[in-house]
């Protein structure tokens, strides 16, 4: 039993370089994992180590087996009993590397630990395919290829020409890889796929609107969507990111309603102003909301439907970054005539809620005289009372429009927006409240616009008679800088845009913008390299009609080429010495016997064995030796080679 | 046989020298009973211009060998029993005075044969081991200031028992790197020996035996083995062998240039002994033991101790080219 478990130390050169891989290749896991993984992990690699350095035993086999079920339960308690999905997968797979160390014995065992060093790696691009983790994950590689090259090569071997070599192996397979990541199939829905936990603690706007929810996510950094215009760009003041519409209000928050699609809606825009065409890439959001330039009047895929107010929405929730092009209008009408019905449900508020507001707003009505005047007055208070547009609004209480219109004065854009939705309703005037983006700075190095969570944003639209919807932004009048040099601007002046908050210099900010510009190619066209780019891809390579069969024969082809190309170039560089004819005779003659030479077997022992084990005539076998000899390393002499052929060919005709 | 024959004879000679080496491999095989493998090697050990150490419990006919080889080949013998108390003297001779002449004149020791057998010579002190070994290597000899050559051929053959006996300072290493071969004789097989109880005295059939080549002869046929051919995938297996003894696990020192060299010259003589035309592996993996055995070191963790089980571990590890 000893023997089975003890350690000699023969691993003690190579086991700190497959430990090192496989620390290195579970580090990207170490944030999501439990902590008690991570402890399991380092205690396990320091015990293996030192067992290796004192040459104790391994643990016995009961005492691993109750570890691994005990570590499984834990897993089962930890990930709330479950066993599927990335978190517990690769906490599983962390864990039994941890306990694999703890019965490697041999170089065997080493294989798989550094298997599962690889499969770790890979395991990592199901959490996250950032653009800086990819350096990581191919120096993670490298790692365990050169422990790899460290378990098998000889001791004397530095550890500069282990990685020299596996530099180079790696570098004979990127080429293979390319060609399969290029001309793989790709399916629009796989169904092995992952998704990518990415929305899970992000912040995004969400279907209904109360004070402070905007507020909130203007804190944040995170990218929402990112643009790339075709032609012109739009001015400051007219990137309104037209989102989702909120028209019911309970007192305190707006609700919207279900992303229904309405067929009709297209056709009630009449639209005037410049066409702006785009494509944006969107963050997913898990919602189904899709933003665009207001107004859109065209839009591609076909699964982005328009709805009744005039919002865009994905027929599914936006788990993966998805990307659609638009063209939009930015001026339009819509609406010249409203139905009594729609009149009513967009003139609703709780009359018990904020009397006030209530009240002031027909007081004011009844004086402007017309729905414009009053509009007017309204946003006229609103620009030369004393409000101030500020991130950290006091807290409201029950009538939160009341307080903030006579007691705080203090507000952010859905304060405004929510107010003025209010006083228009009061007043009998058609209101609601569009949630969106206001803004997006210009990315100078990638040529996009970047539209960040902090642009978010919430405007009024009125509906006056014969004019339709209008958008009027309340906003504007309190802050006009929020509106034309965006959030940032807002805030802070000029420089720190796209670090919303605390921007340190202006050159970070430039390196900021060009490691998004970089961070939008890696999006579209490595990550977002899906069926629709390969197809075009494809066309441009010059494929006809591209369908996954002429894909996957090109694949085929392209590997079959690059194996073969590199072969070559390996076996020119080690090619054997021609071989001598008379070796080939002899090679032919051993063949035939059906017997093959053992390594270091002379020919005379080889015929002596020839003779003992076959019924080969034993003068040919005789012949053969003897004038394979003489021909090899005997005397040059111009008639031995072809005395030893006559031989060879006498006895393959005789056998 | 005259030395200054010219390149015209050479074919005839050359049967003339082959036949005669076969009648005295034949006649050594006659007295010494069932040690054709061991007389192969000892007689290209001499073809090949180097000396012989056999090691071996005493009375397996180490001396006897040595006798019949002198006696065969038509050399003059000496024979030096090293004991613990033997002085360099005693081995190469000393300057007497000449009462008649009046002045000294050096009266030559046993190593002045053109072979000696030096009989236990682990038994002597390392002092009088040297002024041997030494004057195998130079094959000179210099007492008071005056340099004596050794006769030509010159061939030593020592014997050595198994250095665990009491009272025995064995060789090191570096010594041992002058013998070309070591051979152990060991025991003969049960016929040999049976013919040996029934059969005559050795020493006296020794006696009867007549020279069937000279010193001369010897000197040419030492010279012809130098011009056995040496191909190329021969050398290629060479030193895939040498390659292969520096780099195995089991071996802690490899075999040194002299040993590759070593290699191919009693592989030479071995072909010539067996009329090979030209050396083939077999004669590399025959003398290979015998040339390679006392010259590799095994490693301390192997497995391997014996000599003999190593040297058949690297021919069975390397691939003939």
């Amino acid at each position: 039993m000893s023997r089975r478990n003890g350690t000699d130390g023969s691993l003690l050169a190579s086991l700190p370089y497959t430990l090192g891989a496989l620390a290195f290749s579970i580090a990207p896991h170490v944030q999501y994992l439990p902590v008690w993984v991570t402890v399991t992990f380092l205690s396990c690699s320091a015990a293996r180590w030192y067992i290796e350095k004192r040459r104790w035993r391994l643990p016995p086999a009961w005492l691993r087996i109750a570890l691994a079920m005990l570590c499984f339960l834990a897993i089962l308690f930890s990930y709330n009993q479950t066993i599927s999905g990335v978190g517990p997968g690769s906490a599983l797979l962390a864990v039994m590397g941890s306990l694999k160390m703890l019965e490697t014995r041999v170089r065997r065992d080493q294989f798989v630990l550094l298997f599962i060093s690889i499969f770790m790696i890979m395991a990592s691009l199901l959490r996250e395919q950032y653009l800086w983790s990819l350096p990581y994950l191919l120096a993670a590689v490298l790692i365990t290829m050169t422990a790899w090259l460290r378990m098998s090569q000889a001791r004397d071997v530095s550890l500069l020409h282990s990685l020299r070599s596996s530099s180079r192996l790696l570098l004979y397979a990127a080429p293979i890889a390319l060609a399969m990541w290029i001309f793989f199939p790709r399916i629009s829905t796989p169904f092995w796929s992952v998704p990518i936990d990415t929305s899970s603690g992000r912040s995004g706007l969400s279907e209904n609107m109360s004070p402070g929810d905007i507020s909130s996510l203007s804190l944040s950094d995170a990218v929402a969507f990112r643009v790339t215009f075709d032609g012109a760009v739009p001015p400051p003041s007219q990137r309104y990111w037209r989102g989702l519409v909120l028209h019911q209000f309970n007192g305190r928050s707006w609700t919207g309603r279900e992303p229904l699609p309405d067929p009709k809606a297209r056709d009630r825009i009449s639209a005037t102003g410049d066409a702006y065409r785009y494509q944006v890439t969107l963050e997913p959001t898990r919602q189904h909301w899709i933003f665009a330039l207001d107004i859109p009047v065209d839009w591609s895929p076909e699964t982005i439907k328009m709805g009744s107010d005039l919002h865009l929405a994905y027929t599914f929730p936006i788990d993966q970054r998805i990307r659609y092009s638009a063209v939009s209008r930015t001026r339009y009408s819509v609406d010249s005539q409203l139905t009594r019905m729609a009149r009513d449900w967009y003139t609703r508020f709780p009359e018990e809620r904020n009397p006030r507001s209530i009240e002031y707003a027909r007081e004011l009505r009844a004086a402007a005289g017309s729905d414009e005047r009053y509009i007017n007055t309204v946003i006229r208070a609103f620009h030369d009372e004393e409000y101030f547009y500020t991130l950290q609004p006091p807290v409201l209480g029950r009538d939160p429009v009341d307080q903030f219109l006579f007691q705080t004065r203090r507000g952010f854009c859905e304060h405004y927006a929510s107010a003025f939705a209010l006083l228009m309703r009061a007043a009998g005037i058609p209101s609601r409240i569009v949630l969106g983006y206001q803004g997006g700075e210009l990315n100078p190095y990638g040529n996009h616009m970047i539209v960040r969570q902090s642009d978010a944003h919430a405007w009024t639209e009125v509906w006056l008679a014969d004019r339709g919807w209008q958008r009027i932004d309340p906003t504007a009048a309190v802050a006009p800088e929020r509106i034309e040099s965006g959030m940032s601007g807002a805030m802070f002046g000029e420089i720190g845009a796209s670090w919303g908050l605390n921007a340190p210099a202006e050159w970070l900010h430039q390196l900021t913008l060009s490691l998004d510009a970089l961070n939008a190619r890696w999006n579209e066209w490595i990550l977002g390299y899906g069926p629709e780019n390969q197809e075009r891809f494809m066309k441009w390579l010059g494929m006809s009609k591209p369908d996954w069969q002429k894909m996957f024969l090109t694949l085929i082809a392209l590997v079959t080429i690059g194996i073969v190309v590199i072969s070559i170039v390996l076996m020119r560089r080690n090619r054997p010495p021609p071989r001598d004819p008379a070796a080939v005779l002899y090679g032919q003659f051993t063949r035939k016997a059906g017997l093959p030479p053992r390594t270091g077997e002379t020919p005379f022992d080889y015929a002596q064995r020839l003779r003992e084990t076959s019924v080969q005539q034993s003068d040919c076998v005789d012949r053969v030796t003897s004038r394979y000899l003489k021909a090899r390393y005997g005397t040059p002499d111009e008639h031995a080679l072809q005395e030893l052929e006559d031989a060879v060919s006498k006895f393959r005709r005789s056998a | 046989m005259q030395r200054g024959s010219t390149q015209a004879q050479m074919p005839a000679d050359k049967e003339m020298q082959k036949a005669a080496l076969d009648t005295a491999r034949k006649s050594l095989n006659s007295i010494v009973l069932g040690k054709d493998q061991e007389i192969s090697l000892a007689l290209a050990c001499l073809l090949a211009r180097g000396h012989l150490l056999i090691e071996d419990l005493p009375g397996l006919g180490k001396t006897i060998l040595a006798q019949s080889l002198a006696r065969v080949l038509g050399l003059s013998f000496q024979r030096i029993q090293f004991t613990s108390d033997l002085l360099p003297a005693d081995i190469v001779g000393v300057s007497v005075f000449d009462q008649k002449l009046a002045e000294f004149r050096f009266q030559p020791g046993p190593v002045f044969a053109q072979l000696v057998l030096a009989d236990e010579v682990n038994r002597a002190t390392p002092k009088a081991q040297s002024a041997l070994l030494e004057a195998m290597e130079e094959k000179q000899v210099s007492v008071d200031g005056k340099t004596h050559n050794l006769p030509k051929p010159y061939f030593v053959v020592a014997t050595q028992n198994p250095s665990d006996q009491i009272g025995t300072f064995p060789l090191p290493e570096s010594q041992l790197d002058r013998f070309l071969m070591r051979l152990q004789l060991g025991y003969p097989n049960e016929a040999s020996e049976r013919a040996l109880l029934t059969g005559t005295d050795r020493r006296a059939m020794l006696e009867k035996i007549p020279p069937t080549l000279d010193a001369d002869t010897l000197g040419i046929l030492q010279d012809n083995v130098e011009r056995v051919h040496v191909s190329e995938p021969l050398i290629d297996y060479v030193q895939a062998l040498v390659r292969f003894s520096r780099e195995s696990p089991e071996i802690e020192t490899g075999l040194s240039p002299r040993g590759a060299l070593a290699l191919i010259a009693a592989a030479r003589a071995h072909a010539f002994l067996l009329h090979h035309s030209g050396v083939f592996p077999d004669d590399v993996q025959t003398v290979f033991a015998a040339v390679a055995g006392h010259r590799l070191k095994p490693a301390s963790r192997s497995g391997i101790r014996n000599p003999g089980e190593l040297s058949r571990h690297v021919l069975d590890s390397v691939a003939i080219p």
